[in-house]
């Protein structure tokens, strides 16, 4: 191959990588959702959280501050999708997250997230430290090494 | 669009002192920390980032409308925060530009806080802070003061930057990184750190008092942290966790 069509399809490949890229860029932008982290009408707000998918289990975690831990709620809505509430030891109004200009007030903190692989139930172990809250599913089917 | 960055003094910026730079990144442990040095120590004002980098946001407070990047500072200190997470593809020409304008303004030493995330975040009671110095000998002094040393590993993010400037510019260099989660704001991971840099400058602020906002601060960062979760996914923030090649 000549040099001059090497670098034509150099420049080719990069152009392609670099629309690969911004494609990514707004899928994630698709991804990530815009609306807002509370809902006036569910009195919630919404819970940070993370879904870990491990070979044996999927292990879900939630930043639940300010929480009475014995509220806590956790739910497999239909297998796949997970659904954690936990009321709030006081109400926690616009005005105290420096907000004038809505109002409103909340007494949970909510979050749902999506599993992504078929989970026992029946099996869901989950414990709170200091407002972080873990909760233990064990897969359906159990990956393991050959 | 003009990619011009400026930084915009409103008051007299002294020399020799120490620069902080706390933008939202993992856990958010800079920039708890640098605001609660804003807040504990009455900084003023003193400086704010105008670009077309950064989105088109003005932030309000008491009615009036600030930039979201800001400097505040006294005679020793100057402190950069960012209530606005950092569009990761202008990252380096923000963090270019606080590092040179430090450099003007003939800053002693640039301190980056950031953390180091942490999968099990939630079973550590007091998590580790290491540090990383731009040369040896600032290393070993820093060492000498009880503080561990990051040996090996990848630092990304505002305080890989501002590392990577300041060696250019030849100003001693610090970062300070605390073990943290890595999308849940942490204000336990920032408090130890203040406590770090209190070893190694004259900044001794008592962290009390944040230690008791904790779950306040944690309720009231959800959205902030929600944004900079965004923009680290862009700037391959999970590159921390690999390790590294040094043959």
């Amino acid at each position: 191959m000549s040099e001059t069509r090497k670098k034509q399809s150099t420049e080719t490949l990069e152009e392609y990588l670099q629309q690969i890229k911004e494609l990514t860029d707004k899928i994630i932008g698709y991804a990530s959702s815009e609306d807002p982290s509370w809902n006036i009408e569910t009195c919630c707000l919404q819970a940070l959280s993370n879904i870990f998918i491990t070979p044996r289990e999927v292990i879900v975690t939630a930043d639940l501050p300010n929480i009475e831990p014995e509220t806590i709620k956790v739910e497999v809505l239909d297998e796949k999708v997970i659904e954690i509430t936990a009321k709030m030891k006081e109400k926690v109004r616009f005005a105290d997250l420096g907000i004038c200009h809505r109002q409103g007030e909340f007494s949970f903190l909510r979050c749902q997230g999506r599993l992504h692989v078929a989970v026992v139930t029946e099996r869901m172990k989950f414990s709170c430290e200091k407002g972080i809250l873990e909760v233990r599913l064990p897969r359906k089917k159990i990956q393991t090494l050959k | 669009m003009s990619e011009e960055v400026n930084i915009v003094e409103k008051k007299a910026i002294q020399s020799d002192t120490m620069m902080v730079i706390g933008l939202p990144d993992v856990g958010l442990v800079g920039l708890i920390a640098t605001s609660y040095l804003i807040s504990e120590l009455k900084l003023e004002e003193l400086a704010f980032m105008d670009s077309d980098l950064l989105p088109p946001v003005v932030v309000l407070h008491k009615g009036l409308p600030h930039a979201p990047l800001r400097m505040y500072g006294n005679d020793k200190l100057i402190a950069v925060v960012s209530e606005l997470a950092i569009p990761a593809q202008s990252l380096h020409t923000v963090m270019r530009k606080i590092v040179d304008w430090g450099h003007a303004k003939k800053v002693n030493r640039i301190v980056a806080i950031g953390g180091i995330p942490l999968e099990n975040r939630q079973t550590i009671n007091e998590p580790e802070v290491f540090i990383a110095a731009s040369n040896q000998k600032l290393l070993n002094t820093v060492s000498k003061n009880g503080l561990k040393a990051l040996d090996e590993g990848y630092m990304v993010g505002p305080p890989a930057l501002s590392m990577r400037y300041s060696v250019n510019k030849n100003i001693p260099a610090i970062a300070i990184l605390a073990q943290s989660f890595y999308n849940y704001p942490d204000p336990q991971a920032s408090a130890l750190a203040l406590k770090e840099l209190s070893k190694i400058s004259n900044v001794n602020v008592d962290v009390s008092k944040l230690l008791e906002k904790g779950e306040e601060i944690r309720l009231k960062a959800r959205d902030m942290m929600k944004r900079t979760q965004e923009e680290m996914k862009r700037m391959k923030r999970s590159q921390e966790y690999d390790f590294p090649l040094y043959v």
